[in-house]
């Protein structure tokens, strides 16, 4: 593994002094949303959150951690907090319907969390509408990134935040579970997109249709689909061209043991391109460390809990990637 | 969006048309495993079919690029087809980082993510040439399918990295007299699993035409 000393400087460990120095918007600028998925449970989606939240917030910026995964709920406890008072369960029952009002200070000066429920054990996943107007709330919080933990599987509850955030993260293991649930967790946000942008007569029903693996018309890929819905409507093909370049996901590999494991994220984008026709990144790795399962026994995150690890700085490193990509755009737009 | 039939050598391999010779061999590499047979990354996606598709048209584009000739031509009849702009000028010999790295591309590894040195795969099949003909590309194809960097060649063999690309390159005027470039040749095969006898006979068969050409046309030809 590569020298940690050239990786990048580590944060000043003062993080209140340092987030007064370096943050980088005091203005309404409205926060990046972060979504971080991967398809299957237990391949790291809580443990990357919580570590990237406290990496980023490290960094000086102002970071809020939202627990979208209402069923698994336990963000907030990878980052050191009791059973919350207040969560998002309190929005979907239209206790409250102002996200800052659900906000937990967390040990970090510049993070803070939502939490995903408590004290229920039958909270429903919130509706559409709701769905919407949640991400509005979000939108408007004094933050610089929301990053947004999700629930395992392809529901559409769980796909609609990974295509409305800014930066969609994909969390693999390098294992064929995770790989197989990675592809029909992309490919369902896929076809989500086209169906949502879809307008024409019959096209919506085709993408319907096609997200049948068994369908009839012999659809097995975007590219099929593609080719069907431009014979139907040339129009409605090139806005789905549109569609296809705006979905960008970005890959983790988390628990990597080997070299073949690290490729993996390159693999994974090459057959993005290659088989769904759209770009993904690859933002980095996490290698296996037995320090990380102790992080989440201590409720701590790695980046805290063993700051100088190898997993922690290749999370830190990831952290880094995001400011430096996200912060590189919003200065060109 | 297209179809694999429709990307061309370029798009095949995920680079962008100045890509210099190192990029093909590192985004040849790359995919040659990612699209293997038993990849994880392919598991539930691609149908055996669909793989062998890919492979074959990862190893025609990779075939043509990696060979400076065939490249040109390659490059030329694409540019009256689509009237391209044009993009990859004749590279001086030697050097294999030509132009400036193309950040959008997927084939330009961010170089944190790359692993360490890659442990070389001697058992991988070496393929025979075009008509048996060892030329540089021919070699450094060889060197790639075997998994060895030209680094560890160079640690291997002892012989310079320098001399090593020159090889590659077929830069026949930077290389110093033939029995000397017999030895390298033997030697760099033998370290990447090829014939060395066979391999240099082929590649100093080349060479020493073009010293000939060289010497009727240059009084010192040879330096």
């Amino acid at each position: 593994m590569p020298d940690q000393s050239t990786i990048h400087s580590n944060p000043s460990p003062v993080h209140a002094q340092a987030s007064a120095q370096i943050t980088p918007s005091e203005s309404a600028r409205a926060p990046r949303l972060i979504a971080i998925g991967g398809g299957k449970g237990g391949v790291g989606k809580t443990f990357v959150a919580a570590n990237l939240a406290v990496a980023l917030a490290r960094l000086g910026r102002r970071v809020v951690a939202l627990d979208a995964d209402l069923d698994g709920a336990n963000l907030h406890t990878c980052l050191g907090l009791p059973s919350p008072d207040v969560s998002l369960a309190d929005f979907v029952a239209g206790r409250t319907l102002e996200p800052e009002k659900l906000l937990m200070q967390t040990r970090e000066a510049n993070l803070q969390v939502i939490a995903g429920t408590h004290a229920n054990l039958d909270t429903p996943q919130p509706e559409q509408n709701q769905r919407v107007e949640l991400l509005r709330g979000l939108r408007r919080l004094a933050a610089d990134y929301v990053l947004i933990d999700l629930g395992a599987g392809s529901q559409r509850a769980v796909l609609d935040y990974f295509l409305v955030a800014d930066d969609g993260l994909l969390i693999l293991r390098p294992e064929p579970t995770s790989v197989e649930n990675a592809y029909s967790f992309l490919r369902a946000a896929f076809y989500r997109r086209l169906q949502l942008g879809a307008r024409g007569y019959g096209v919506r029903e085709i993408v319907s249709e096609a997200m049948d693996q068994r369908n009839e018309r012999g659809i097995r890929t975007p590219y099929d689909l593609m080719r069907e819905i431009e014979a139907l409507d040339p129009v409605e093909g090139r806005r789905f061209m549109e569609a296809m370049r705006g979905f960008r996901p970005r890959i983790i590999v988390n628990e990597a043991r080997t070299e073949n494991d690290v490729k993996l994220g390159f693999s994974v984008a090459s057959v993005c391109e290659k088989f769904f026709g759209f770009r993904a990144d690859y933002l980095g790795y996490v290698n296996y460390q037995k320090e990380a399962r102790d992080s989440v026994r201590a409720r701590k995150a790695l980046v805290e809990y063993r700051e100088a690890s190898e997993a922690a700085t290749y999370l830190k490193r990831i952290a880094r990637k995001l400011v430096d990509s996200s912060e590189a755009k919003t200065l060109s737009s | 969006m297209r179809g694999l039939e429709e990307l061309d050598h370029y798009e095949i391999l995920e680079l962008s048309r100045d890509a210099s010779f190192q990029e093909i061999d590192e985004a040849y590499r790359i995919l040659r495993e990612t699209y293997a047979d038993g990849s994880l990354a392919l598991y539930s996606l691609f149908s055996e079919g669909d793989a062998v598709v890919m492979r074959e048209r990862m190893e025609e584009a990779y075939r043509v690029l990696s060979d400076l000739t065939r490249r040109r031509e390659y490059d030329e009849t694409r540019r009256d087809e689509k009237e391209l702009p044009p993009a990859f000028d004749s590279p001086a010999l030697g050097s294999p980082a030509l132009g400036p790295p193309a950040a959008a591309d997927a084939a330009h590894v961010d170089p944190d993510l790359l692993p360490l040195a890659s442990s070389p795969s001697r058992d991988a099949e070496i393929e025979e040439p075009d008509g048996g003909v060892w030329d540089g590309a021919a070699l450094r194809r060889a060197r790639i399918q075997s998994g060895l960097e030209l680094e560890e060649i160079a640690e291997i063999t002892k012989v310079g990295i320098r001399t090593l690309r020159q090889l590659e390159d077929d830069a026949f005027d930077d290389l110093p007299a033939t029995v000397y470039v017999r030895g390298f040749v033997m030697t760099y095969a033998r370290t990447i699993g090829i014939d060395p006898a066979r391999v240099a006979a082929s590649y100093l068969r080349r060479f020493e035409e073009s010293r000939s050409e060289q010497g009727r046309g240059r009084f010192l030809g040879r330096r």
